[in-house]
């Protein structure tokens, strides 16, 4: 019994404990079973006419700490079983109440439709904002990073130009690039360079991942216009330790290591580190062109020989946890560095054979929580500044060709003039967050995003430019107000505010300029019965240019000063239904339409010379988009599921610039945008295979991406002498199996990933890895 | 339970509703087999590739790219005819440019061969092949400051050759010589260049013209041909240099020189002669295009044949280094006369005029391609002999930036 079941109210802060703190405190303990014996995982413990709750663990266990003194009632609830009411008293400065109950099984409490399957973090994608989260700990023995995670959800699409570490832009509904935004724990990921990205952070650091599409919460205090994702560390365990290692094709090294140590007094200390290393030496098709150059050689495809990546991350936390004063508070630090070498341009023309990347983060934090700070009144905290850099290191007197041999040259740089420039962002951020339930039903929260960017470049070719280097400064200010009224499985709904201030300091154009901003919005959630929600939400939001698209990167974004905020209307609709045939067949739906239509959409087009993208304004795009889930369960051993996505992104921008007749591409397609997409995924598991306790599951995953085309796609004819450029259907199929022994202490998988060894594509002409297979040891052991 | 599926089929159906939106449609202009080409780049800012369409006449009819036309990857793309063959070049600065061959069969483009080059800043045909040249915008930090040569053969449409040049040495005054153009002049090759003294494009020496020349096949430097009585010959990616049927070259100069940003040369827009067999400017020659036409300067050139040109032509008041006339004119080198076209669109109304036009050298017609800020795009068939221009075929989702023939 691995379901899990969220019931809680409180929708405002997801997955808080609530704990309360007076001056002679106790608490009480427990196992919940069912009449049978069996634990109950999941079960809902509270704590009448006060504001203590919590759920059982996977063994039925629960805790509840800093109960003042009193006789109470405390109810115990669970889905299929009959909910118990018990009196307790707790005694001043008293030992912990243990308490068990054993609950008999409720036939009329089944209505509620559990579907076995592997995005069920239910709770979070019970709230009114159009949202899925991901059960993370369902993938914890394969070797996903984040973004791979991302790729199976519905509306989703994660598109990457190469193998382990390559560039990527996530798509949610049709929005890219920076209009969606990172969060890990609720604290923005803007400004953490590129050693810390989901493209890099391994599945297993997170507990869940939610992914907001369109309407982004207040709570995540941003100025994100596509969306948001946050990625949920949890703290599932006070003392554990989680370590795996894969291996795999392509020279791929993969390790996480994620342990936690606390003691009774609440001191603890938190460690997550993590490794990847690739080759990235997969073979690549080349056109006859390219091929006519590498001498000896009759291959029509040849490996990659300068795409090797790593990084190493170690992020670690000291601090105290369920204190009086307290819910954690812990200061940490995140060192990491990446390494990266850059194979081509935007085309496999452009080939390289010493040109790459170096990046560090050096990022101390502070981080607080306390719910019930005073009765109803939740506070968070944040900050952190990174002293990391990014450096380019072009310097090669060589060009190469596809057959890897260096041919020396006179001049400097693989790309022309060459580069060797260092530059820190200096970015800070601190935030702060309070959320205050007035009466039963009625929350209001402030939340407060404050960010610094100052950049300082070191061009160490010519280092008299440094005396030049004109001022790069931005701060930026998210002010989020929020008001909820939730009635708990019957309605939520959820208004919002936020107010966005910006400065930019420029200072190659002499501009020092504040910039105000105000949304707004409102998200509702409504019960039609216990199995079927109805969700809408609107937001009117805006997004300020980011510091890169301002100032560049100084290597493939060109700086752009003038760019303006883009406005944009975002409506959703959605529903979640569930329902089963009968007990042992059941399904999960679930379905959203989108609506957006954005005002001088910021968008990347290829600068002048076709050499870097720069980011600029169009007038107007508008996006028709639905997708939908289906999900099936066998009992509890067979789980299948579907995703689809159909978006339809139009250009509105109805004249260019010095033009006064309609634009030939008015309502036309955007092109070079992935439009219809899904996932399938099957997984069997069975239990005490070989021995009691140990498990084997099955899965299978088929990722499909339909053709689109790179430009816009009525211009030009089809047929095939007019070669208009498409990026190709993508059909990819990936198997696992996964051997637990000991109830989860000991896992092997084994993973082959595009087993047809079929070309992929996510970019034009840019390919993907093909088929490829990893080994992956993990080793898991908890003690609460 | 049936009811249960029913709700599924509700809940999945709601999913269809956002399904089907249809594109606004022009009507749709077929294809226009021919053997003239056309390399239209559409009128829009993102997501931009040229396309090539053929036309069986530019007098009258229409073209257009929507839903017909060979997609050319890569915004800025340059088009080169050398006999039969038409050649379409990538221009991606820094990063190596795809070229792609291809001739005419039953008046449809059939593709015959790519193959990578360097991105080049010059090419043109000599004999059978297309000379390219890539040239440095700054100084090399150590050694000789190179220049980079290929030819490509239009007989197998691959490189056949490659090397490199001395960048500095045609100036003789240590600025770097950036080709503006290339031209075939007997067997020599012909490289009108402005001086430059970095990646700015200024110069200290705006009142010198130069052309380098160059032997063929091998590319030796035999000598500069410098002249003091006008500026520079020709301009960014411009041809100024023209030969006659008697074989004497024409050379023309706009004078837009720069040094920190302001137009630095002292001598007015004209045209110079290097007569044929020679290899020096004929110094008694020298049209002043500034007073033969009444206070303009010349941009660029058509050649029409028999001594005349169609010149895209610009008040001098608002001459600049990339201003481009949008003024046509009928240039006769040997009578020495400038006289305005009529019949054709104000210059309020052009957005921009094609760069690389036609012309069957009858004497008389020349095709230049125009582009209207209402968004429409013409052929104007240009009479030389009464200086006059008629609208002739119309083009549809685009600007046209090439106009070529191919047999």
């Amino acid at each position: 019994m691995q379901i899990k079941k969220f019931l809680l109210s409180g929708i405002l802060c997801a997955c808080v404990i609530f704990i309360y703190a007076q001056n002679s405190l106790s608490g009480l303990s427990g196992q919940i079973k069912t009449s049978a014996g069996e634990p109950i995982p999941g079960a809902t413990i509270k704590v009448l006419k006060t504001n203590f709750g919590t759920l059982t663990d996977a063994n039925g266990n629960f805790k509840i700490l800093n109960v003042s003194a009193g006789n109470y009632h405390v109810q115990i609830s669970a889905i299929g079983f009959k909910t118990q009411k018990r009196e307790i008293t707790v005694t001043s400065g008293g030992p912990q109440v243990v308490v068990n109950f054993s609950l008999s099984e409720s036939s009329e409490q089944m209505e509620t439709v559990n579907v076995v399957g592997r995005t069920k973090a239910q709770e979070v994608n019970r709230q009114a904002f159009n949202v899925t989260a991901i059960d993370a700990t369902k993938l914890y023995n394969t070797t996903l990073d984040i973004s791979g995670a991302l790729d199976r959800v519905a509306g989703v699409r994660v598109r990457e130009t190469g193998g382990v570490g390559s560039s990527f832009n996530v798509s949610l509904n049709g929005f890219s690039g920076s209009h969606i935004r990172y969060f890990i724990d609720g604290i923005p990921m803007d400004n953490f360079g590129s050693s810390f990205q989901i493209n890099n952070i391994p599945i297993n650091l997170a507990e869940r991942v939610e992914v907001y599409k369109g309407v982004v919460p207040m709570w995540l205090g941003s100025d994100a216009l596509g969306g948001a994702v946050n990625i949920v560390t949890g703290n599932k365990h006070r003392n554990y330790l989680d370590a795996s290692y894969s291996y795999g094709s392509f020279n791929t090294h993969r390790s996480v290591v994620n342990a936690s140590v606390t003691s009774k007094s609440g001191f603890t200390v938190q460690l997550n580190a993590f490794q990847n290393y690739s080759d990235n030496n997969y073979k690549t098709d080349l056109p006859q062109r390219l091929l006519s150059q590498v001498q000896g050689t009759t291959e029509t495809s040849l490996r990659r020989f300068n795409d090797t990546y790593h990084n190493e991350t170690l992020i670690a936390n000291v601090g105290v946890v369920d204190k009086s004063f307290a819910d954690n508070l812990l200061i940490g630090i995140t060192l990491g560095e990446n390494y990266k070498e850059i194979q081509t341009g935007a085309r496999p023309d452009a080939v390289f054979g010493q040109l790459h990347r170096r990046g560090n983060i050096i990022m101390p934090s502070l981080k607080y929580k306390k719910t019930n700070l005073i009765k109803g009144l939740d506070v968070t905290l944040n900050a952190n500044y990174n002293f990391g850099y990014e450096k380019t290191i072009d310097t090669a007197r060589a060009d190469y060709d596809w057959d890897g041999i260096r041919d020396p040259k006179a001049t400097i740089g693989e790309r022309e003039g060459g580069q060797l420039a260092k530059y820190m962002n200096n970015n800070g951020l601190a935030t702060a967050m309070a959320s205050y339930k007035i009466a039963e039903h009625h929350s209001v929260a402030v939340n407060n995003v404050f960010s610094t960017f100052n950049r300082k470049t070191d061009n160490l070719l010519i280092p008299a430019n440094n005396a030049l280097d004109p001022a790069k400064k931005v701060n930026k200010n998210v002010l989020g107000f929020g008001y909820s009224y939730d009635v708990e499985n019957k309605w939520s709904s959820n208004f919002f505010g936020k107010y966005i201030h910006q400065n930019n300091v420029i200072g190659s154009r002499g501009v020092s300029a504040a910039t105000d901003k105000m949304g707004y919005g409102l998200a509702l959630a409504y019960y039609l019965n216990r199995n079927l929600q109805l969700r809408t939400s609107y937001e009117k939001t805006n997004r300020m240019p980011e510091a890169t698209e301002i100032f560049g990167d100084l290597e493939n974004q060109e700086a752009n000063p003038a760019l303006k905020p883009e406005e944009s209307d975002n409506l959703n609709f959605g529903i979640i239904y569930n329902f089963q045939i009968n007990e042992i067949n059941r399904f999960s739906v679930t379905a959203n339409a989108v609506y957006r239509y954005s005002a001088d959409f910021i968008y990347n087009r290829l600068n002048n010379n076709q050499t870097k993208t720069v980011a600029d304004n169009r007038e107007g795009v508008r996006t028709l988009g639905t997708d939908a889930e289906i999900r099936y369960s066998y009992k509890n051993w067979l789980s299948a599921g579907t995703t689809i996505t159909y978006q339809y992104l139009q250009n509105l921008q109805q004249y260019e610039p010095n033009y006064s007749g309609v634009s030939p591409v008015y309502l036309d397609q955007m092109p070079n945008i992935p439009y219809l997409f899904g996932n399938t995924d099957v997984s069997a598991s069975f239990r005490d295979v070989g021995k009691k306790g140990n498990n084997l599951t099955l899965g299978y995953n088929l990722l499909y991406v339909h053709a689109f085309w790179l430009y816009w796609p009525s211009l030009g004819g089809r047929d095939e002498a007019s070669d208009k450029k498409v990026i190709p259907l993508q059909l990819s199929h990936d198997l696992n199996f996964v051997y637990s022994m000991k109830n989860g202490r000991y896992n092997i998988s084994f993973e082959a990933r595009n087993i047809t060894n079929k070309p992929t594509f996510d970019n034009f002409s840019l390919q993907k890895p093909g088929r490829g297979f990893y080994l992956n040891l993990r080793y898991f052991i908890n003690k609460s | 339970m049936k009811s249960t599926i029913t709700k599924a089929l509700m809940a999945l159906a709601i999913t269809a509703v956002f399904s089907s939106c249809k594109k606004n449609n022009t009507d749709p202009v077929a294809e226009n087999p021919g053997n003239y080409v056309l390399a239209v780049t559409p009128v829009a800012s993102t997501g931009v590739a040229d396309y090539l369409v053929t036309a069986s006449s530019l007098d009258e009819g229409a073209v257009s790219i929507i839903g017909n036309g060979v997609e050319q990857d890569g915004t800025y793309r340059y088009y080169v005819t050398t006999g039969n063959k038409f050649f379409s070049m990538l221009y991606g600065q820094g990063n190596p440019g795809a070229v792609t061959v291809y001739d005419i069969k039953e008046g449809k483009l059939n593709k015959l061969n790519d193959f990578t080059a360097a991105t080049v800043q010059a090419f043109a045909p000599v004999n059978d092949d297309i000379l390219m040249v890539k040239v440095p915008r700054a100084y090399a930090a150590t050694g000789a400051t190179l220049a980079n040569w290929y030819i490509v053969s239009a007989t197998t449409n691959k490189q056949t050759a490659e090397g490199t040049l001395d960048a500095v040495l045609p100036t003789g005054n240590g600025e770097i010589a950036h080709f503006s153009w290339l031209k075939q002049v007997g067997n020599k090759v012909f490289a009108p260049y402005f001086s430059i003294i970095g990646r700015t494009f200024e110069t200290e020496h705006p009142d010198e013209a130069g052309i380098a020349v160059y032997s063929y096949p091998a590319m030796q430097y035999e000598k500069t041909i410098k002249d003091t009585r006008t500026s520079f010959i020709g301009r960014y990616f411009t041809d100024g240099l023209e030969v006659v049927e008697n074989g004497d070259t024409y050379a023309y100069s706009s004078s837009v020189a720069v040094k920190g940003g302001v137009l630095t040369s002292t001598k007015p827009s004209s045209i110079t002669r290097i007569k044929s067999g020679t290899t020096e400017f004929d110094q008694t020659y020298l049209m002043n295009f500034e007073t033969a036409s009444n206070g303009y300067v010349i941009t660029n050139w058509l050649y029409v044949g028999q001594n005349k040109f169609v010149a895209n032509v610009e008040p001098k008041a608002t001459k600049g280094a990339y201003v481009t006339g949008k003024r046509l004119a009928i240039v006769d080198v040997v009578g020495k006369t400038v006289s305005l076209v009529t019949g054709f669109p104000e210059a309020t109304t052009i957005s921009s005029i094609t760069t690389t036009n036609y012309s069957p050298k009858d004497g008389r017609y020349g095709y230049v391609g125009v582009n209207l800020t209402d968004g429409t795009t013409w052929v104007y068939k240009i009479d030389a002999s009464n200086h006059s221009a008629v609208k002739g075929l119309k083009v549809t989702g685009g600007l046209i930036t090439a106009i070529q023939h191919i047999k």
